[in-house]
């Protein structure tokens, strides 16, 4: 059996010392997934944790075991952002799992969703769309009329799954405070999918441009910088595009991590990185989209 | 002879889902290959109004698939105009920026503006002339050069170009609008 420790923190950064903990992909024991001293986790981490079930299940891997949160408020809030309800069908889950349904009327705006096939993109959409204008003004002191582009932001993040992994994947949006990050309220989407990732995804196209250059990081920038789509449509690649001008105009921030390699564009309130690469791999694409609320937004 | 196509309807038509939403590819490229069956019933010279108005929302790339492609898949010896009609402002912009990356455009009808205009991938002239065109009821190069107060052959050249991207229609030596607000 090999243990995987999930961090206290389970978010974007958090997921890089969770993969540094997988050692191998695929691991070369059962993998004991051990959360039980988790203290929190973002969208971002439940769609990731997730993809890992998924992937390990697509590579034909041992069911993997799940150690759930010791703490009960912790267990409270993985029930309500709906990722036990996916998780037992991926793991084998050993602790006291809430009875809880998922909450779409709280800070959780969309629990953990599956997306497998463009019918399950129109699902989610309608299900945000529902909620946007209301999700903007309250949540981020944005105006309600940007609801539209909001939903299409998120439509586009979507299809990143359903046009290029090849396979299944997870998306969830909530809204909670980034007090020390940033002092402010942010809407976060969580995009991850077990796929074939993007320098697999581009290889066919774009490698042969980049020679020994090419790995992760130059597969993404090509995707998220230049906008290349693996399609030689002309059309293609325009979904980043338009997410990235609207981020731009809210000050949000977009980053993809891809096999070993996380690429983000960055905004002036965040401290990240730009690339970083040689990070431990982790299977598929997780994409994250965060919209602050607007300064002197009452919340 | 106009005809009218309701998007809303033919979403629901061409793909099993109760959402109101163009989202996705594979949605584009079907509500596209219905409005293009339905197009080729119309009579030549046809004028064909998609209708926006009851979609709530539409993504880039349905966009590319619906109106993008189905400017591009025209067949240039079919007389045939298309105008967009009910367009809210979102609607407006991820039309007009798709159409823009193919170099193409189309007369829409947006809502907030309420009257035709241009979307994607126009000059300032081809705009200019567009609105004279609109403005005046449509006419042949030296009235429209008169009333724009330029030379003929810019005029002469822009009202080619409309009419040969079926911004405006062309009868003999005169130029109308496709449609009056």
């Amino acid at each position: 059996m090999h243990v995987a420790t999930v961090p206290t923190y389970l978010d974007d950064r958090g997921l890089d010392q969770f993969a540094q903990t997988l050692a191998s992909w695929p691991p070369p024991e059962r993998l004991l997934v051990d959360a039980r001293g988790c203290k929190w986790s973002s969208p971002y981490g439940f769609a990731s944790l997730l993809t890992l079930g998924q992937a390990l299940a697509e590579a034909r891997a041992e069911r993997p075991r799940l150690a759930v949160p010791d703490s009960e408020d912790v267990r409270s809030y993985w029930a309500k952002a709906g990722f036990f309800r996916h998780a037992a069908d991926l793991f084998e889950l050993h602790g006291k799992v809430p009875r809880r349904q998922p909450d779409e009327q709280s800070d959780v705006l969309l629990p953990v969703t599956p997306i497998r096939v463009t019918d399950d993109v129109h699902t989610v959409v309608d299900a945000v769309a529902q909620n946007a204008a209301r999700i903007l003004t309250t949540e981020l002191g944005l105006e309600s009329k940007a609801a539209a582009r909001f939903t299409m932001t998120f439509s586009e993040a979507c299809q990143n799954i359903t046009e290029h992994a090849g396979t299944g994947g997870w998306v969830a949006i909530h809204a909670y405070n980034w007090r020390r990050r940033l002092g402010r309220r942010v809407v976060v989407m969580a995009i991850s999918d077990a796929g074939v990732g993007f320098r697999r995804s581009l290889e066919a196209t774009e490698s042969r441009k980049f020679g020994d250059r090419w790995s992760d990081g130059t597969a993404l920038e090509t995707a998220l910088i230049q906008e290349i789509s693996r399609f030689r449509d002309p059309g293609r690649g325009q979904g980043l595009a338009m997410i990235k001008r609207t981020l731009r105009e809210w000050h949000g921030k977009i980053s993809i991590r891809s096999g070993t390699a996380r690429l983000a564009i960055v905004p002036p309130w965040d401290e990240d990185v730009p690339l970083a690469e040689h990070l431990p791999y982790f299977p598929g694409s997780q994409v994250q989209i965060v919209i602050p609320a607007r300064e002197g937004s009452p919340k | 002879m106009i005809q009218t196509i309701h998007l809303d309807r033919v979403l629901r038509e061409a793909v099993p889902t109760p959402y109101g939403d163009l989202v996705t590819r594979p949605t584009g490229a079907a509500v596209r290959g219905h409005i293009q069956r339905t197009m080729a019933t119309a009579a030549r010279g046809a004028l064909t109004r998609l209708d926006f108005s009851a979609v709530r929302l539409i993504d880039f790339s349905c966009a590319d698939e619906v109106v993008a492609k189905l400017l591009l898949a025209f067949d240039p010896a079919a007389d045939h105009y298309v105008v967009l009609h009910g367009l809210s402002d979102d609607q407006a912009e991820a039309i007009d920026h798709v159409l823009i990356g193919h170099r193409l455009a189309i007369a829409a009808l947006p809502v907030e503006v309420g009257q035709p205009v241009v979307l994607g991938w126009a000059t300032g002239d081809d705009r200019a002339v567009f609105d004279a065109v609109q403005r005046i009821g449509g006419g042949d190069t030296a009235t429209l050069t008169r009333h724009l107060a330029w030379h003929a052959h810019r005029c002469g050249d822009v009202l080619a170009s409309l009419a040969h991207r079926r911004l405006v229609r062309q009868a003999a030596h005169t130029f109308l609008p496709l449609v009056m607000p």
